[in-house]
């Protein structure tokens, strides 16, 4: 058994995994112990199975031993397609989610209605449809066409990437990085990756932030964008975070995965009368839907429902014993949901076609039937309650936050310090102004996931209290936005972890140091701010005193959003290394070399106390040579 | 240069002119000579307030020199920008202090100079009751005396208390406006530093009217940026003192709205280029709201005029 104090800084994580080990029940942390040690080959990127005359291996540790794989592939190529080729993943990831929900978007006619009309007329405006006598469904057909079109066209270049400053534009041009359509630069990473195609690390690696770039500023961003216009845009709300928001009286059912369709849908038959009623005859005193991961963060976001928890405490969930049913959809959900599920009563429905588990029960969602599947499904966990069975514990252990930092809630704050005879307003000035006179010194995201190789949320939480005192602005998103809020710094009483400045900005504007905007997808909202600071500006992205962070990261997609903020011209500074190190020539590419390629690059430093100081001084350095 | 930068520089320029104007009284007056304002109980009242401690000879204000040395950490940080701005004002107040230990009386017509304790209590109950609405700090100068005496004579019309430090009480005098405590218009002084006889209205008005602990800064500066309604208008060409000035107004509460190019900080300096504009951005900023009603006649009509005399030559 592992020492809990260490592997956590989280009360409820700790007292659950103590549950979880008394069941013998076995988590997430039990089975990274017994894999110890992990295959340094894999550690390094140095391992290849892409062809059937491997698995190759690169030996650096000893003189003899092979120094190319059978194919003659180097250390170089071996790292740089493995690392493609995660990206790839990643980006994929991101971008099934973003066609989903341009396909519910499509579909939007009848019972689903659009929320954000506002934001469907801007963003047709952005892409030239024409708006003058067409009802809103209408449009928001449009709209989701061209976006599902960006998936697959033949000729041209994403239309988000102009919303990205022209400096930027041009400098992807030059490089020959803009993406033309989202899944063929998938493809081509897979293509070029295949056995005996391309060779050249540099080369693959640019296809590679081609793909993550088709990510960020096209899967993730039409994601995001077409989210906001089919169920709202995120306004400041408070919520509860924390296993502590399971109510032993209620039918838990904790929506865990990423597609906001079905978690909307969710949220939405949980509130169903005839539900409720049912809920009571079954002894309970209602139905509470919590949200965990990404899923989570996206009804938080926008209906203040509680969440949950993070990536690693999936599991920890159902050991409460609490939890009538999890529902999920794709991305990020253990396979071992199922095994854990079994000890209790807890159900473990599926939902997509994409992401189905042995031992789980599989019941499709179709977004055009969305309710009424969801009601099947909220039933289901409703007659579930009085089957619980063993010992019922959830720990008294939640905080409080205030979340729902959209761009658009952001400007909108942002109003509150204009003088209505001295500004305009609706616009980043304020933000510009407080980075400027160097009350704010900057503003870092922190994002991710959950690592075994790192203390569970204490590398997020300790990160965003290191900058928070030198006056920088956090903003966060995915699971170490569940970090930030465990650890109570979306509340107000978080200030007393801040510099003067950022207090004083913070008490200024009535908004929490660490800004919550949103889900993985979300991190788009994040590039479209910082363009539209650098656009104010007048300087490119990689020109502003900013950085990104991932202390934790584990996922592919986590190294699709970190080489497309590279790309982006982002500083960013990773907790765990990607399996490049076995190749001295690809990592200092990614973490030295790209930055005067790009003005980004990747920074490897597992401290966050040290990751704070080499962000600090990065933060500093780009203020001298902006001047301020 | 980074507006921080700024403020470190002018706190500095202050720090040096407050040793050389220590030095040189002491030159003249010796270390035991007696340094006091003129009627008022609170000694110093700026370093008072900070500090706890009553300084009574120029001995002593030498040694009161080291303090403000220590507020002056040039980091890039709004604290120590803050700090440095204090550092201003008490290097102010060291100046100012050494005018009336060297001079019997450094201040004369039409300028006020030091504001005495009576005074202050005096004004205690209409800043209270909202009569006096807000501190209006005008510092520098206007590009001319029309321009000068319509921002001063709208506050005025709106009750609000003026203070004039600068050429702007010549732009004052030259345009005719009527100026006199009773009028709710107060000349200062010609320097700079002569600033610092309002700061220490408010200090004094935490301290009085606040029970403010002497030697509790921050209470104290959460007093005067709760409860005491003032605000700045920078005008004119701005010296890194002017500025290094202001971040102590700005440490106080007090916003600082100048016609000046600037680099802005929301909330607390703010760009007002308009002169027709600079009255209500005042206001707004300071989240001042006028009670009065204004009544359409020819003549200002505000209770700043109570106390007005009509001369024969008028």
């Amino acid at each position: 058994m592992i020492n809990c104090e260490l592997f956590t800084c989280d009360a409820a994580t700790k007292k659950l995994y103590e549950k979880a080990k008394k069941e013998r029940i076995d988590t997430v942390w039990d089975r990274a112990l017994a894999m110890q040690p992990q295959c340094g080959f894999g550690e390094m990127g140095l391992c290849c199975t892409n062809c059937s005359m491997g698995p190759c291996r690169i030996v650096k540790v000893s003189d003899d031993g092979p120094k190319a794989g059978i194919c003659g592939a180097t250390e170089d190529t071996i790292a740089s397609r493995n690392f493609a080729r995660a990206v790839a993943a990643g980006s994929a990831a991101h971008s099934d989610h973003g066609r989903d929900i341009a396909l519910a978007l499509y579909h939007a006619t009848g019972k689903i209605r659009v929320k954000d009309e506002e934001k469907l007329f801007k963003i047709a405006g952005e892409w030239g449809i024409a708006v003058e006598g067409k009802d809103a469904s209408r449009i928001a057909r449009e709209v989701a066409e061209k976006a599902l079109s960006e998936f697959g066209k033949i000729f041209g270049k994403l239309l988000f990437l102009k919303r990205a400053p022209h400096k930027r534009q041009n400098l992807w041009d030059e490089l020959g990085v803009a993406p033309e359509a989202i899944d063929r630069e998938i493809v081509e990473v897979l293509h070029s990756t295949h056995m005996g195609s391309d060779a050249d690390y540099r080369n693959i690696i640019r296809q590679a932030i081609r793909a993550a770039l088709s990510d960020g500023w096209g899967g993730s961003m039409i994601g995001t964008e077409l989210s906001d216009v089919l169920f709202g845009t995120p306004v400041p709300r408070k919520v509860e975070a924390n296993l502590g928001v399971l109510k032993k009286e209620c039918v838990n059912i904790v929506v865990h995965g990423h597609e906001p369709t079905l978690s909307e849908a969710i949220v939405m038959a949980a509130r169903d009368p005839e539900l409720l009623e049912l809920a009571k005859k079954q002894g309970a005193e209602g139905i509470n839907v919590v949200g965990m991961c990404c899923t989570g963060n996206e009804i938080a976001m926008r209906h203040g429902i509680p969440m949950a928890g993070d990536f690693f405490q999936q599991e920890l969930a159902i050991v409460t014993g609490a939890v009538e049913a999890m529902i999920v959809d794709v991305q990020c959900i253990m396979p071992s949901l199922a095994t854990v599920a079994k000890c209790y009563h807890t159900k473990l429905i599926t939902t997509s076609p994409k992401a189905k588990v042995p031992g789980a029960i599989h019941m499709e969602f179709d977004e055009q039937k969305g309710l009424d599947i969801a009601k099947r499904i909220v039933k289901e966990a409703v007659m579930n309650f009085k089957n619980r069975k063993g010992e019922v514990y959830i720990p008294d252990v939640k905080s409080e936050g205030e979340i729902g930092y959209s761009l658009e809630a952001i400007i909108k704050i942002l109003d509150r310090v204009t003088n209505s005879f001295a500004h305009p307003s609706g616009t980043v000035k304020p933000l510009v102004d407080a980075i400027k006179s160097g009350v704010l010194r900057g503003a870092v995201a922190i994002v991710g996931c959950n690592n075994h190789k790192q203390p569970h949320n204490s590398c997020h939480v300790t990160l965003a209290k290191e900058l928070l005192r030198r006056d920088i602005l956090v903003v966060t998103t995915g699971c170490g936005a569940h970090s930030c809020i465990k650890a109570g710094l979306m509340s107000k009483e978080a200030r007393k972890y801040c510099g003067k400045g950022l207090a004083t900005v913070c008490e200024l504007l009535d908004i929490p140091p660490v800004l919550h905007m949103g889900s993985c997808v979300d991190i788009s909202r994040i590039l479209v701010l910082l363009s539209e600071v650098a656009n104010y500006m007048g300087v490119d992205i990689s020109d502003l005193p900013v950085a990104a962070a991932a202390p934790e990261w584990m996922s592919e997609k986590a190294q699709s959003i970190g080489l497309y903020a590279v790309a982006s011209g982002i500083y960013v500074v990773l907790g765990v290394s990607p399996a490049v190190t076995g190749s001295e020539n690809v990592t200092n590419y990614l973490t030295k070399d790209l930055e005067s390629v790009l003005g980004g690059r990747f920074e490897i430093e597992k401290d966050p106390v040290k990751a704070a100081e080499k962000i600090a001084v990065h933060i500093e350095n780009k203020r001298k040579r902006l001047g301020i | 240069m980074a507006l921080f930068d700024i403020i470190f520089e002018g706190s500095k320029q202050a720090l040096e002119a407050a040793k050389a104007a220590v030095e040189a009284a002491i030159e003249k007056k010796g270390s035991d000579a007696k340094v006091a304002f003129p009627e008022t109980a609170y000694g110093l009242p700026a370093i008072y307030a900070a500090t706890g401690k009553k300084i009574g000879t120029l001995g002593e204000l030498r040694d009161a020199l080291s303090i403000v040395e220590s507020l002056i950490v040039p980091e890039q940080n709004l604290e120590k920008a803050l700090n440095a701005g204090l550092a201003t004002a008490l290097s102010a107040e060291i100046i100012e202090a050494c005018k009336y230990a060297v001079e019997e009386k450094p201040y004369s017509e039409p300028c006020v100079g030091f504001i005495s304790d009576a005074v202050i209590r005096s004004l205690g109950v209409p800043l209270v009751t909202g009569d006096i609405p807000g501190v209006a700090v005008v510092i520098g100068e206007a590009p001319s005396a029309q321009e000068a005496a319509k921002v001063i004579k709208d506050y005025q019309n709106k009750g609000l208390l003026v203070f004039l430090v600068g050429k702007i009480i010549d732009q004052a005098l030259e345009a005719k406006v009527k100026m006199g405590l009773e009028l709710r218009v107060v000349p200062l002084g010609y320097d700079v530093t002569s600033v610092i006889h309002v700061v220490t209205v408010a200090i004094r008005a935490a301290l009085i009217f606040g029970a403010v602990p002497p030697g509790n800064l921050e209470e104290l500066l959460k007093y005067t940026r709760e409860r005491v309604p003032a605000f700045v208008n920078a005008l004119g060409s701005l010296s890194e003192l002017v500025v290094s000035a202001g971040a102590g107004a700005i440490a106080l509460g007090f916003p600082v709205i100048t016609d000046q190019d600037v680099q802005e900080v929301p909330h607390y300096l703010i760009v007002q280029k308009d002169y027709d504009k600079i009255v209500p951005t005042s206001l707004e900023a300071r989240g001042i709201k006028i009670k009065i009603t204004e009544v359409p006649i020819p003549v200002g009509f505000a209770a700043a005029f109570e106390g007005e005399r009509v001369r024969k030559e008028d």
